[in-house]
């Protein structure tokens, strides 16, 4: 299938650092994808590629089957939403949001029914003759996203683009984004480093880490099979043991492993060697803590309360620490500090990690 | 607790307009009643404006200067060729200052400071001595003709100096840094990303100077124009070394009714008026400012 939003062996580089290293990504009509990484993994300077602000140093971006990777920003086909929003202080609302449709010379009429269409859908009417210093944060990020969208873009960029809100405001323009782009049927390539946000928006996120690109997935894929360590920690808490020898019983691996002081319980799965060095890795909400019963033994050490749920951070025999999460389901809480505990998991909560 | 820091804050503001009261608004007001008085010979040259008659206090305050000025063609004239020197120098001043500023902003940080140091290096040497090596630059016999000259460019001397030519030239080169700075300054502060934004919905380089950097910089325009405008309006030493008889500006005028004809009254007169063409622009230009940042 041939892929909207194609970039191929993209890499750049600025002097001897590689911002952007052999990146390859297909993205789909209608996506809403995300590139996450930390700060500094190269997620901002690929997208400023896609929207023609760097040339590459090698590599092609293609848009709906056709190469811009020389076309300059102004002709192509994108449009992109600043992390700082970049208003124009010096225009109102309502000239800022018209801004790149007076520079396309479309007619007045146009340009005004088109604006106030935009207005209206990001509740923006009552501010179209304001100044963007006279707005909150939350109506700049609706303008700046009001001025991006009314120029129908093929794909529509956001650099961080709720990173300057508050977590209330935040989450609701998650939502508010998920909207709109089923609505609009637009394609949405989003860079952010909260991976909270990126699982909550996107149809598939590629994790980014110093340029490369480590893992492409939906949300689930990528949380429920991350491909090594870095993806299972970044993507959440991991609880990630060096595996040793193995058993296999049916489906079922016992893995012997020192760093747990014991044997770990993990699915059988094929495509990891276990004969080379391997890793267990094991989510904190699939490991269940008993006061009697079979599995690691430790000592709670810390605890904390999260609302929604309980954290337990356990000091297992062998010195290593293995977090768990209790979902808060209203039960009295029977674990507390220095209890001594038995973790245990079901194996297909467990993950074998090459790397 | 917190009037503290205020009270504070306050002295600080005093201390300008202390400043301005004590040697701006102090003998602009002495200048204001010599210009009320009338000539007389011996020191000071010009009557007393009140006098004690036994427990009389007479007051005489003397408009003839005012009228005297206002229907004599040669103040007029004056006044009008300051503001033409002054509005045709800020013009050329703006087109050389602009690109200037706007080149200097665009380079890398270190060389900035480099280019930015190199336009204010001639503050460190004496004005008048730059005005007068502009005289031998400019002189028939000057290092600029005998250039020509020996290139085989001209045949005869150019006429600049004593021309208007020669006040331009010596005007823009004395007062170019006081329009760089301002725009400088606010072009190196501006925001990049505008530009990108410009550029991502649909501008070219060009479109995208016109429509977002300019706009935003014509604050650092006007202030640049006002602060070059206003002085070169009463300049005296530049009109007076580089340009002609037939030339003759306010400042010159101020000067030669002070010290040649000895007419402090009418000399008063003639600064009222042009403090009062001065101030009546800059007030109306202020209000519109602060009404537009509203």
């Amino acid at each position: 299938m041939q892929s909207y939003v194609s970039i191929e062996n993209l890499s750049k580089s600025f002097g001897f650092f590689t911002a952007v290293d052999d990146v390859s990504i297909g993205i789909g009509r209608g996506e809403f994808f995300s590139l996450l990484g930390p700060s500094g993994c190269g997620k901002s300077t690929l997208l400023r590629m896609i929207a023609g602000f760097e040339t590459p140093t090698s590599g092609a971006v293609r848009l709906d089957g056709e190469e811009v990777t020389d076309v300059p920003a102004h002709r192509r086909p994108t449009n992109m939403m600043f992390q700082s929003y970049a208003l124009f202080p010096h225009l109102t609302v309502g000239k800022n949001i018209a801004f790149g449709l007076e520079q396309d010379r479309l007619a007045r009429a146009e340009i005004r029914q088109r604006v106030s269409e935009v207005a209206e859908k990001l509740q923006l009417t009552a501010l179209l003759d304001r100044k963007p210093q006279q707005l909150s944060g939350g109506q700049r990020q609706r303008v700046a996203l009001a001025r991006a969208l009314v120029k129908r873009p093929k794909v529509l960029l956001l650099d961080e683009p709720l990173g300057a809100l508050d977590k209330n405001l935040r989450t609701e323009t998650q939502h508010e984004l998920v909207r709109l782009q089923r609505e609009l049927g637009l394609t949405f390539i989003i860079v952010t480093h909260d991976q909270h946000e990126a699982m909550t928006v996107s149809s598939r996120i590629a994790i980014m880490q110093q340029g490369k690109v480590l893992q492409i997935g939906s949300p689930a894929e990528v949380y429920e099979t991350p491909v090594s360590r870095y993806v299972a920690k970044f993507l959440g808490e991991a609880n990630v043991f060096e595996g040793g020898a193995t058993r296999r019983s049916g489906n079922e691996l016992a893995v012997e492993s020192a760093e747990a002081g014991g044997s770990v319980v993990a699915a059988a799965a094929d495509h990891v060697s276990t004969n080379g060095r391997f890793w267990v890795s094991v989510r904190p909400e699939r490991v269940e803590l008993t006061k009697q019963g079979s599995g690691l033994e430790g000592v709670i050490e810390q605890f904390s309360y999260a609302g929604s749920g309980r954290h337990y951070r356990v000091r297992l025999k062998s010195g290593a620490t293995l977090d768990a999460l209790r979902v808060n389901l209203g039960a009295e809480d029977d674990l507390s500090i220095g209890d001594t505990v038995f973790a245990s998991w079901m194996p297909q909560a467990a993950r074998l990690l090459a790397d | 607790m917190q009037s503290k820091p205020d009270l504070g804050r306050r002295a600080l503001v005093f201390v300008p307009y202390g400043w301005l009261a004590v040697f701006f608004l102090m003998p602009f007001l002495l200048v204001l009643a010599i210009s009320l008085s009338s000539v007389r010979l011996g020191m000071p040259p010009y009557e007393p404006l009140y006098e004690w008659q036994g427990s009389l206090l007479s007051i005489r305050l003397n408009l003839e200067n005012f009228i005297f000025v206002l229907s004599e063609n040669t103040y007029l004239l004056a006044y009008l060729t300051s503001l033409k020197v002054a509005a045709i120098s800020t013009a050329l001043m703006l087109a050389i200052a602009y690109p200037l500023a706007y080149g200097i902003a665009s380079c890398a940080p270190q060389t900035r400071s480099v280019l930015i140091f190199l336009v204010i290096v001639p503050f460190w040497s004496s004005m008048l001595i730059r005005v007068y090596a502009w005289m031998s630059i400019l002189r028939n016999d000057g290092l600029l003709n005998s250039l020509l000259l020996n290139l085989g460019v001209i045949s005869e001397p150019l006429r600049i100096m004593n021309t208007e030519t020669a006040i331009y030239i010596g005007i823009v080169y004395t007062y170019l840094p006081f329009m760089v700075l301002p725009i400088y300054a606010n072009l190196s502060a501006s925001d990049r990303t505008l530009i990108e934004a410009a550029r991502d919905l649909g501008c070219s380089r060009l479109a995208a100077f016109w429509r977002v950097t300019f706009p935003l910089s014509l604050r650092s325009v006007a202030a640049g124009s006002a602060l070059v405008f206003i002085p070169v309006i009463g300049e005296f030493v530049v009109p007076d070394l580089l340009g002609g008889a037939d030339t003759q500006m306010i400042g010159r005028t101020i000067w030669m009714e002070f010290f040649n004809n000895r007419d402090w009254p009418v000399a008063s007169a003639v600064t009222v008026l042009l403090l009062i063409i001065l101030v009546i622009p800059i007030v109306l230009f202020q209000t519109r400012l602060s009404r537009t940042t509203k």
